[in-house]
């Protein structure tokens, strides 16, 4: 019955663009790169409530006019239903011109592992991914599995029909 | 192909997709020969195929005489078993099973979590040499196909192959003078790369929570210990010496600290949560893009 708490986490993905899975007039590679700073509240006992005010944005794109999404700041949870209950991933969106100029991931730490896993790095150094299109690097081989978050997906559907 | 001018052999195997790529094209008879060890490998450890090794083992209890490469993967699952507290085992088919991921993939949970039953408890595998004290279901998912890499690139080297890249869908050993430059997808995109890395003579192996969703929080990498999904982790990857071990150190990284796992094993890992938070071992310093 109590709420868990959040931490919050912000993060950069560059290059990440909602309209390129949306419009099909919408370029999709053009997307600004946005890369909000990394940080990562300490102690875990923050209560952190996303809202606009605290959404840093660095690019101010102007609105051209013909936006297919209002522009302004949208939140959606995404949840993985596992059979020893849900993890919720809280998703953040701020959009300008039809362009993401920030995102920020809200994770719950009720399950211990991801309490762990996000406040501890033993022997690692904490950093944030940010990602380039493989198109342009000047590479022959991929390692990793493709694959779409089922939860951070989901949540972008809802901030999309959200933002019409 | 990893460089201009190589010469790529192209099959499917295991399930999967390989390519193996050589300064020069492999003759019939080696491809045959690579052929040959995949099917062996496949008849011997599928247990998606009723007249393979183990799947018999799955029917009745009993001994089996496996080839000489279990020895190896009994190693390495028997420590992973041990330092992950039973989470990582070869005993993790039933669970698999249990969610849906069966011979016929049927993809529907026929009921709740199954944990798998302890090794200790059923299992007696000594080298080549397997018993099961009860129907068990194995699954060497978790190192298998790394070992299937080592496998065929011993084999390129017994036909004077010493430059190649084995790639099981990126799950790669090189060798040879010719490093070769790896990019590691995106979890959340597979268009885009967080980093690359060189390969110089090393295997590398990349693991994924959600690579073979088929149902919200049901991914093929399973708890050993409460026969769960895992979550948190999305990705991880790993560079060793050999395949076998990289792609199982891959695995149990989503169920025990690097540190732990450092201890026993000799790797490099970079590991990415749900959050979009990645760590890394010295061998990923400096990779990751920023």
């Amino acid at each position: 019955m109590t709420t868990p708490l959040r931490k919050s986490i912000y993060v950069g993905f560059a290059g990440l663009s909602i309209i390129g899975t949306a419009a099909a007039c919408a370029p999709t590679t053009e997307a600004p790169a946005t890369q909000t700073t990394s940080t990562q509240d300490g102690g875990g006992a923050t209560a952190s409530s996303p809202s606009s005010a605290s959404t840093s944005s660095s690019t101010a794109v102007a609105s051209t006019g013909a936006s297919a999404y209002k522009d302004g700041t949208y939140s959606s949870d995404g949840t993985y239903t596992s059979p020893n209950g849900q993890e919720t991933v809280g998703v953040e969106l701020t959009l300008a011109a039809d362009k993401v100029s920030a995102v920020k991931i809200t994770v719950h730490p009720s399950n211990p592992n991801t309490r762990k896993f996000q406040g501890e790095f033993a022997s690692g150094i904490a950093a944030q991914i940010v990602g380039k299109d493989i198109d342009e690097l000047n590479v022959s081989k991929v390692a990793g599995s493709s694959l779409t978050s089922g939860g951070f997906n989901e949540a972008l559907e809802q901030i999309k029909s959200q933002a019409k | 192909m990893p460089h201009p001018g190589w010469s790529t052999f192209r099959f499917e195997g295991i399930g999967t997709q390989w390519e193996i790529s050589t300064p020069d094209s492999l003759v019939d008879a080696v491809r045959r020969e690579l052929l040959g060890t995949v099917a062996e490998y496949d008849k011997t450890w599928s247990r998606f195929r009723p007249d393979s090794l183990v799947s018999g083992l799955s029917r009745y209890a009993g001994r089996i005489i496996l080839p000489g490469h279990a020895v190896g993967l009994q190693e390495v699952y028997s420590a992973l078993y041990r330092l992950s507290g039973g989470a990582m085992t070869p005993l993790i088919g039933s669970s698999l099973e249990r969610l849906g991921y069966d011979a016929t993939y049927a993809l529907t949970p026929s009921g709740s979590p199954l944990p798998p039953p302890r090794w200790e408890d059923v299992l007696d595998w000594e080298g080549t040499e397997l018993a099961a004290k009860e129907p068990v279901v194995l699954d060497i998912g978790a190192a298998g196909k790394g070992q299937l890499v080592d496998l065929l690139g011993k084999q390129l080297l017994q036909r004077g192959h010493t430059d190649f890249l084995v790639d099981g869908s990126g799950d790669m050993l090189h060798a040879g003078k010719h490093p070769v430059t790896v990019a590691l997808e995106h979890p959340y995109n597979p268009r885009q790369a967080i980093g690359t890395v060189e390969l110089d003579n090393s295997a590398l192996c990349a693991s994924a929570s959600n690579r073979r969703t088929w149902g919200d929080g049901l991914h093929h990498v399973l708890d050993g210990v409460t026969g769960k999904p895992v979550h948190t982790t999305v990705a991880t990857w790993t560079m060793a010496a050999s395949a076998l071990v990289a792609d199982g150190v891959a695995t149990a990284l989503f169920m025990v600290e690097p540190a732990a796992l450092e201890e026993e094993f000799e790797f490099s890992w970079l590991t990415v949560s749900s959050s979009g938070a990645a760590a890394f071992s010295t061998g990923f310093e400096g990779r990751l893009f920023t």
